[in-house]
């Protein structure tokens, strides 16, 4: 009987040792190898040796003026495109939870960025944002709209980089965001709205004093996740920028990647991974508190 | 929570102490404080990594890195002469594999880290000094038996590039320069009768360009990197460094390249350099084709690539324009180099052998590679080549880059000082002050 | 203003918006098609043209036709399948275990799988290199198709532990009276059941793997390895961009994509809501 009770208790395991030994493998074991090479001056040459200098990866990334100010454009990145995501997409959720025709045709336009590859949409805006006349944008403020006067070299400018980039950011994430507010409408019973009506309150102010507290919870987890999201930002900026001109447009895992696989320094770029866990970490957790403390006050 | 999320971070404590335990490092053991002196002497004695395995019966294959890119005519050519090589070999197997050159120093270092190196690599002259300097490459004056047959029949320019404390590391496979490539229906349209023959023409040159057709530009490069923006600093009479490469105060900042560099500025500011210098816009190949720029400074492989992508536009070449210095450009080019982590050593010396024959050179100079073979430069097929005559002169005056393990890192400098310029945020003077300051402290080292 | 009036005005200015909306979202996608149908000399005339001059399928020949495109969709498409099936088997064997079983370190393993779910995959790149070299799986497709697994296989495990939780108690207390094993039980009750989630979550993985780029593009050499995103993105050059051909590449690769979208929305949709808000 103890046998078998035996047996029968580690049969979770038995489902979870494959799994586990996949995670263990290329997750646990590299979390934890990276924090051992971040304390060290790490030589990637076979047979050589490296030298164990503890923090100093970590203090040089704080005087670092690229690692700061690859830290300063990722915040910013952060910033400006998870409001836009979230205003837009809160904006078209509204919108379609609106209409009553035609709903599943845009959600599906709007989804498209969503799920094509960061490959082929950061190229497509480093082509759409090229600096010269014959840039889309470009013609289209200067020739079409004449909203400019002369054509913007965007890629030429750290700034105007940004602003490909930022654009970018927003365009592709809008759909997510649309899709997760969209539901959560149509998850509020309508009788609330209907009781506000009969009262006699204007669309307006059901959205503001009924809709928009029921979404809160709503609203803030999609901001950790984008947030999340946001500082993971990469591709873009290495496929639009590669980071210049003269590294100003690095964000904080282009420049962990070229510390690792241009300059060989692994060491560096590990510490510089273990800041940008940190980081995130302290930020979304800063949010969960901020979502319970939410969720209290509306109890 | 706080309970949930302390287990798991003791949790991998534990782990990290037992994987540390198990996991094999290359950790030092840390009695010795020598830890620096220990990291240089090292750097000369790389073990060699891979131990060859026992063949089973059947070609060897060997791998060679190049960067030619994959939809391009010398790709091709490059295959063909695989085939021609295999037929000759039949125990030997050529594998191709096509590195980005953005990637490859990058790509070629990982390997190497991991045990994966090439056999073989048609490598930028550049960074051999940088690789034999790791002691990556093999000294092929040691190893291949009759070396010196191949050195005697090479350009001694090109094979210099493969030298380094002693030895050499490998043999040149090509060579090239750039030329003053101009627009012939812009020169038309703006009155210019004739490519200029010294900087002082240019000037004038532009007003013309630009009263024929005001968004056009006088000259486009697509960057401030070295291989760009040296022609200008010689041509100029400047210098990058002290013959002896010790130090750059002087000559980075000396009153030429600071001449040079000044010019650039002036001919930034006026519209008559394309703004594709500072990072986006149209690409060289392009404008050269839409007739937007009036003159490139390319190399002989401008001629495959507009005819394959710009099959309407006719290319022209002339020697670069001269300034104090003389019409000075770069001199470019790919050494083959062997590996230490090669497991076939004698196979690759076979292939090696194929690259630097007449045949090989030969077809490859019909996709515009340059032969390294002077006894080739005399031949029929050389001497009435449709395009090679003006490189083939410009080469003989043109110059190398500094052959140096630390190259890579001043040519980022150097780039980074004209940009610096471009964008009106330091003055030449300043700029190159610093510039030369940093490549001090690099050679110092 | 009438009631009817009023509506009737905001869902005009509503159904403007959207139309506004969808051509920003469209216009990069159209102009891509566009592009990809220029020959060279087009790609960067003035003024930009949408139908273009002289319309040419070149660009699609050549970068179908090209020594490897048609390999690297091959590669793309052997690591995506091979990456999904690992994931959802692996994940649904988890979440089977996280649902319907109680023991030891139960709330741990799931807290601290849950917390992968946050860390930004591309810090472990370093570590995961060496990890790879030392296996000897550098420059292999394995290793891309393992650490995709091990990327997607914390979302998924979340995602079929939430279903597989609300699978009825009878049923499997049903089974076990019958004298049913637990792999049986697995196999045999709860994997049918669960086969929307199963879908979103082959969904999820397929989409991670076929279009992740910098780990393939960090462990693969061999050019017949590369999977798409890496093939296109190597079309472009730093010296000089055939537009065209990337753009042709580029809309070869996400076709599967898109049209696998199109035909199974609300997967999609469901998963991405599942995941976020469940979470």
């Amino acid at each position: 009987m103890r046998l078998k009770s035996i047996r029968t208790s580690l049969v979770p395991y038995a489902f979870l040792l494959p799994g586990l030994l996949f995670l263990a493998t290329w997750i646990v074991y590299p979390m934890i190898k990276a924090l051992q090479i971040s304390a060290y001056d790490w030589n990637i040459m076979p047979g050589q040796i490296s030298e164990f200098i503890g923090l100093d990866n970590y203090i040089r990334a704080f005087h670092d003026g690229l690692f700061l100010l690859s830290f300063k454009n990722t915040l910013l990145y952060v910033v400006v495109t998870v409001c836009g995501q979230l205003l837009l997409g809160l904006f078209v959720a509204l919108m379609l939870d609106h209409i009553t025709k035609g709903r599943v045709f845009f959600r599906t336009i709007y989804y498209l960025p969503v799920v094509t590859s960061w490959v082929v949409v950061s190229l497509l805006f480093k082509y759409l944002f090229n600096s010269s006349p014959s840039g889309l944008i470009n013609y289209l403020l200067v020739d079409i709209l004449h909203l400019m006067s002369s054509h913007v070299p965007w890629l030429s400018e750290p700034q105007t980089s940004f602003i490909a980039i930022y654009c970018l950011g927003v365009w592709k994430g809008v759909g997510w965001t649309m899709v997760i507010f969209l539901a959560a409408l149509q998850s509020i019973p309508s009788e609330f709205v209907e009781v506000a009506s009969i009262d006699g309150a204007s669309g307006r102010q059901i959205v503001r004093h009924i809709t928009l507290p029921l979404l809160l919870p709503t609203i803030i987890l999609v901001m950790i996740m984008l947030t999340i999201g946001a500082f993971q930002a990469y591709i873009q900026v290495a496929l639009i920028t590669g980071g210049g001109p003269v590294h100003r447009t690095e964000v904080l895992l282009s420049y962990m990647y070229d510390s690792a696989f241009t300059d060989l320094d692994f060491g560096y770029a590990a510490a510089q991974s273990y800041i940008l866990i940190f980081v995130v970490f302290i930020i979304s957790q800063s949010q969960l508190r901020l979502m319970k403390s939410e969720s209290l006050q509306q109890e | 929570m706080k309970k949930q999320v302390l287990v798991p971070i003791v949790l991998l404590t534990l782990f990290s102490l037992f994987f540390s335990a198990c996991a094999p490092t290359s950790t030092p053991t840390t009695e010795e404080p020598i830890a620096k002196v220990v990291k240089e002497t090292v750097k000369e004695t790389v073990e060699v990594m891979v131990t060859p395995t026992p063949q089973p019966e059947g070609p060897v294959t060997i791998t060679f890195w190049h960067t030619y890119t994959e939809v391009s005519p010398e790709d091709d050519m490059l295959n063909t002469l695989i085939s021609i090589f295999e037929e000759q070999h039949p125990d030997i197997k050529v594998e191709p594999l096509n590195v980005p050159w953005e990637d490859f120093r990058t790509k070629l270092f990982t390997s190497i880290a991991g045990g994966i190196a090439p056999d073989l690599a048609r490598l930028d002259i550049i960074w051999v000094p940088e690789l034999a300097d790791m002691g990556a490459l093999h000294a092929l004056d040691e190893l291949m038996t009759d070396f010196d047959q191949y050195k005697d029949a090479v350009f001694p320019g090109p094979l210099s590039t493969t030298f380094w404390k002693g030895n050499y590391y490998g043999l040149p496979m090509t060579t090239n320069t750039k030329a003053w490539i101009y627009n012939q229906e812009m020169y038309d349209a703006a009155g210019i009768t004739a490519p200029a023959q010294s900087i002082d023409e240019l000037q004038e040159q532009c007003d013309a360009i630009k009263a024929a057709n005001p968004d056009a530009y006088l000259f486009a490069a697509d960057g401030t990197w070295a291989w760009v923006t040296l022609p200008w600093i010689w041509s100029f009479g400047g210098e990058v460094t002290d013959p002896d490469v010790t130090k750059a105060t002087g000559y980075l900042n000396g009153p030429n390249s600071v001449a040079a560099y000044e010019f650039w500025l002036e001919m930034y500011n006026n519209g008559c350099f394309a703004p594709v210098m500072l990072g986006s816009g149209i690409d060289p190949f392009t404008g050269y084709a839409q007739d937007i720029y009036a003159n490139i400074d390319n190399g002989p492989w401008t001629y495959p690539i507009v005819e394959s992508q710009f099959p309407e536009k006719t290319v022209y070449a002339s020697p670069f324009p001269a300034g104090e210095g003389g019409s000075i450009n770069v001199v470019g080019g790919e050494d083959i180099v062997l590996f230490k982590q090669s497991g076939h050593p004698e196979e690759a010396m076979e292939f090696i052998r194929f690259i630097l024959s007449p045949e090989y050179q030969l077809r490859m100079a019909e996709v515009g590679q340059i032969p390294v073979r002077p006894d080739l430069i005399e031949s029929d097929y050389i001497q009435s080549h449709p395009y090679f005559g003006i490189f083939l002169e410009q080469l003989k005056t043109s110059k190398a880059r500094t052959a140096h393990p630390k190259w890579q890192t001043m040519d980022e400098i150097i780039t980074n000082a004209g940009q610096l310029i471009l964008r009106g945020e330091m003055t030449p003077q300043e700029a190159l002050d610093a510039a030369a300051a940093e490549i001090d402290a690099l050679l110092g080292q | 203003m009438s009631q009817s009036k009023q509506n009737l005005l905001s869902n005009i200015v509503i159904y403007t918006l959207l139309v506004f909306g969808a051509m920003l979202t469209l216009v990069p996608f159209l102009y891509m098609i566009s592009t990809a149908l220029k020959g060279p000399v087009y790609v960067f005339e003035y003024p930009p043209r949408f139908i273009p001059a002289e319309p040419t399928l070149d660009n699609f020949i050549a970068a179908w036709t090209s020594k490897r495109f048609d390999r690297y969709f091959l590669n793309s498409l052997f690591v995506t399948i091979g990456t999904t099936l690992l994931v959802v088997f692996l994940s649904s064997m988890m979440a089977f275990a996280f649902a319907r079983f109680n023991f030891v370190f139960k709330k741990t393993l799931y807290y601290s799988i849950m917390i992968f779910m946050m860390l930004p995959a591309m810090i472990l790149i370093v570590p995961q290199f060496i990890l790879a070299s030392k296996l000897k799986l550098l420059d292999s497709l394995p290793a891309v198709i393992m650490v995709y697994t091990a990327l997607n296989i914390p979302l998924n495990t979340f995602i079929l532990t939430g279903f597989l939780k609300q699978v009825p108690k009878e049923l499997e207390e049903a089974a076990r009276i019958d004298g049913a094993s637990s792999w049986s039980i697995y196999w045999k009750i709860m994997l049918p059941l669960s086969k929307p989630a199963l879908a979103t979550a082959a969904i999820f993985s397929s989409l991670g793997a076929w279009d992740e780029y910098v780990w393939a593009l960090t462990v693969l050499n061999d050019p017949i390895k590369r999977t798409l995103p890496v093939g296109i993105a190597a079309f472009h050059g730093v010296f000089y961009s055939d537009w065209g051909l990337v753009f042709a590449a580029s809309l070869i690769a996400i076709l599967p994509t898109i049209t696998l979208f199109i035909l199974l929305q609300r997967y999609f949709v469901k998963g991405t809501i599942s995941g976020a808000i469940k979470g």
